[in-house]
């Protein structure tokens, strides 16, 4: 946009005005914060909650319950779902969390049958710590989700309480579905004995199909299997049925897109406002650089340069400091044991900071455009 | 002191009209995003606060202090706790011991359609009305035992989601396969139970499958927290946990806590995104009347005299800002309801929550102006007249 030998004329009048600089690059990176933060929470739900066509697995729930604690299905379904043509595995799980709500520090216990795990769950997760050896030793193992043991502090070898339930960490894994990331993994028996106080009732079954496009004969085939049975099911993909639980959450995490979208606003206007400021206090300023024999497009260009430096500097720090507390802080929204992660990467602070430039671009345009069609006449006589 | 005439900041006010715009528009934004998270965080914990009664105490299950919809306790705990706990209030001849099941479940409006959303059902007694004074009927009658019927609080429609004639008395709600009547509407005004559903005890029972009852709630007269803990503790079989009901919505409370951290520090960054935009255009503002500020202290007013004239010109700005602001949203806020989380809530826009919303208003004009102005008095007056 300006030749190389341009720059330090422009850093100058960055750094000329040290305090009006740094509440605009302050302004601009609180702004850029929130909307990292608030795109960090839609891409969550969007992980959690949108279909893809190598979806494989099945959530079959207690028809109309959508809470754990309502949710009671009969173990002995296993071997008539695992009977279906088209199931590859299906695993029966309870589910206890310390709370139904929604919130952001709620812990989900999953009991699964030891000896299944590693042929189903266990697929899909990497044990990073610990390991399933340990975790099938002992009763009251758990497998706890890196996001869930880096929010606790928790380690391998740790005890920890939650929901009532006293439970020994045998090992952390890595998973890169949402719904493995909060969780504790512990054995079916130890949390029914612990929470039913008897064997035999389960929350739901996860079920896994042969082939990505049997997913709706399956699930027909399971519902219309238990319809007269005495509880009836409702079998649905996984990401649709987080999609329909958590549906208040994701309705309010929808919400907060348009504050997002408040935030570039905000930029725009922090970033407008200060080289406003700045071109006003400059007029004379770009008389001489005129009568020096600048073009009025190159004064123009060197306003504009002003603003993306600023809008990228913000949102640096903006973006940057949004990255760092999603990363340190590892929250994630859960509703009803279901979780929708609060995840940010690389790819978001790209975006952020591509943001920033365009709307320091696009805020300094108005005001450079005017800089450079006043004639020098005008700028003299505006002193 | 001779102070500047209050005039000479208001026609100050009217030099610019873009920067005027500007501030008032940054005061404006402050006040609003400040008075909907207080009304926000307030209605919230209103909520919670006010649904329990001082003399009630819970019983429930041991390890399930923290959730009423995880407890699971024996019918027979009920009789129990009246036989052996004396002192509990009565009404009208009954003990007020009222034995209920809190399960959220699904709810249709039509029979096989996909159901419109999960409500809160709290399946009662009749004693469930004294042991919780809070609940009136303000249409129709509490539902009958057998038959299929339930009453809806004020906000069970905002809850689901939908327009409240469809859960008016008299319409029909379809849970499981099965028809319930709406017989009645209850007010529980700024209580987690205005958005609940209630049914009675045996329906719920039935339509659970369940054969015992979440939680028994007591009022206590003569009795103490401790006659309660000790028939908790006598009696070991039942596995039972002990909590008054005010402590149990405060761990409630304390459970959205995160929540409540995540509205405000939003708040808080908008509010300070607004302060720094302000203090850059203060900055401008009253750096382009040094020489102004060099002439009215050769005119012999002090400095501190031209300090309060700048905060009265920036306390204005943002006066105007929040009282548009407060207006903003006494038109848009107040009376809306939030469904959230197994519940819902209204916003509290009362005084307070108003006032606060001003005083952070007031505050970024104060805050706003104090450093640019400081910043423009820092010359000595000959330097201050020769400044452009």
């Amino acid at each position: 946009m300006i030749r190389i030998k341009f720059w330090p004329l422009v850093i100058k009048q960055v750094v000329r005005h040290r305090v009006r600089t740094l509440l605009t690059v302050a302004g601009v990176g609180i702004a850029m914060y929130l909307f990292v933060a608030i795109q960090a929470m839609q891409k969550g739900v969007a992980e959690a909650t949108q279909a893809s066509a190598a979806d494989t697995t099945l959530v079959v729930y207690r028809e109309d319950r959508f809470c754990p604690f309502t949710s009671r299905l009969p173990e002995y379904y296993l071997p008539k779902i695992k009977a279906i043509d088209g199931v590859e595995s299906a695993v029966p799980i309870r589910v206890v969390v310390n709370n139904c709500r929604a919130s952001l520090d709620v812990v989900t216990f999953r009991g699964v049958p030891r000896d299944q795990f590693a042929d189903t769950i266990g697929r899909d997760v990497e044990v990073q710590d610990g390991s399933l050896d340990a975790w099938k030793k002992r009763s009251d193992a758990a497998l706890l989700g890196e996001t869930l043991a880096a929010r606790r502090g928790l380690k391998t070898g740790d005890q920890f309480d939650a929901a009532g339930i006293t439970a020994y960490v045998a090992g952390i894994l890595a998973s890169d579905h949402a719904q493995d990331q909060n969780v504790a993994y512990v054995h079916l028996d130890f949390l029914q004995q612990q929470t039913d106080k008897k064997l035999g009732t389960v929350t739901q079954f996860n079920v896994k199909v042969d082939d990505p496009s049997k997913l709706d004969a399956v699930s027909a085939e399971i519902d219309a299997l238990f319809a007269s049975a005495e509880q009836p099911t409702t079998t649905r993909s996984e990401k649709a049925f987080v999609a329909q639980v958590a549906g208040d959450m994701i309705e309010l995490i929808g919400f907060t897109r348009y504050l997002g979208w408040g935030c570039l606003v905000a930029v725009l206007a922090l970033v407008g406002n200060a080289i406003v400021l700045s071109v006003q206090d400059r007029i004379k300023e770009h008389a001489i650089l005129q009568t020096l024999g600048y073009p009025s497009s190159l004064i123009g260009r060197l306003i504009v340069t002003e603003a993306v430096v600023l809008g990228t500097v913000g949102g640096l720090v903006g973006a940057g400091a949004a990255l760092l507390t999603i990363r340190l802080t590892r929250m994630s929204f859960s509703v009803d044991g279901l979780s929708i992660p609060i995840d940010a990467g690389p790819l978001l602070l790209a975006t952020g900071l591509l943001l920033s430039v365009a709307l320091g671009v696009f805020a300094g345009l108005v005001p450079a455009i005017q800089a450079a069609r006043r004639p020098i006449v005008t700028c003299f006589r505006a002193i | 002191m001779r102070l500047l005439p209050f005039e000479y900041a208001v026609r100050n006010l009217g030099r610019s009209p873009l920067r005027l715009g500007i501030s008032v528009l940054g005061s404006l934004l402050v006040v609003v995003l400040a008075t909907s998270a207080y009304a926000f965080v307030r209605g919230m914990d209103r909520s919670l606060a006010r649904s329990g009664s001082p003399n009630n105490v819970i019983l429930l299950g041991a390890g399930s202090e923290e959730s009423i919809e995880r407890s699971e306790i024996s019918s027979s705990v009920a009789s129990h706790a009246l036989a052996s706990i004396p002192g509990i209030q009565t009404w009208s001849g009954q003990a007020n011991v009222s034995p209920e099941i809190h399960a959220a479940l699904g709810v249709s409006l039509e029979k096989s359609s996909e159901p419109i959303g999960q409500a809160v059902f709290r399946g009662v007694t009749s004693a469930a009305y004294s042991v919780h004074p809070q609940v009136r009927i303000i249409e129709g009658r509490t539902p009958s035992t057998g038959a299929d019927e339930l009453i809806v609080g004020q906000l069970a429609s905002t809850r689901l989601g939908i327009a409240s004639d469809l859960i008016a008395v008299g319409q029909t709600l379809w849970i499981d396969g099965r028809p319930f009547t709406i017989v009645g509407q209850f007010a529980a005004p700024n209580t987690v139970m205005n958005a609940e559903l209630w049914i009675p005890l045996t329906s719920i029972q039935t339509l659970t499958r369940r054969e015992g009852v979440s939680c028994v709630v007591l009022t206590l007269d003569e009795a103490e927290f401790a006659d309660v803990d000790l028939f908790v503790k006598s009696r070991v079989d039942l596995e039972l946990a002990a909590i008054s009901e005010t402590e149990y919505y405060e761990q409630l409370s304390a459970f959205y806590q995160p929540v409540k951290m995540m509205v405000w520090i939003t708040a808080i960054l908008i509010g300070a995104g607004g302060l720094l935009g302000g203090l850059n255009t203060m900055y401008a503002a009253f750096a382009s009347r040094v020489r102004e500020v060099g002439t009215l202290q050769s005119l012999g007013y002090p400095r501190r005299a031209i300090v309060i004239n700048f905060l009265q010109e920036s306390l204005l700005a943002a006066a105007a800002g929040a009282v548009i602001g407060s207006l903003i949203c006494l038109l848009l806020l107040d009376g809306i309801s939030i469904r959230f989380s197994m519940g819902a809530f209204g916003l509290m826009l009362d005084a307070p929550t108003i006032g606060f919303g001003i005083a952070a208003g007031l505050v970024l004009g104060f805050v706003g102006s104090i450093p640019p102005a400081l910043r423009c008095l820092r010359l000595p007056i000959a330097e201050a007249l020769k400044a452009n």
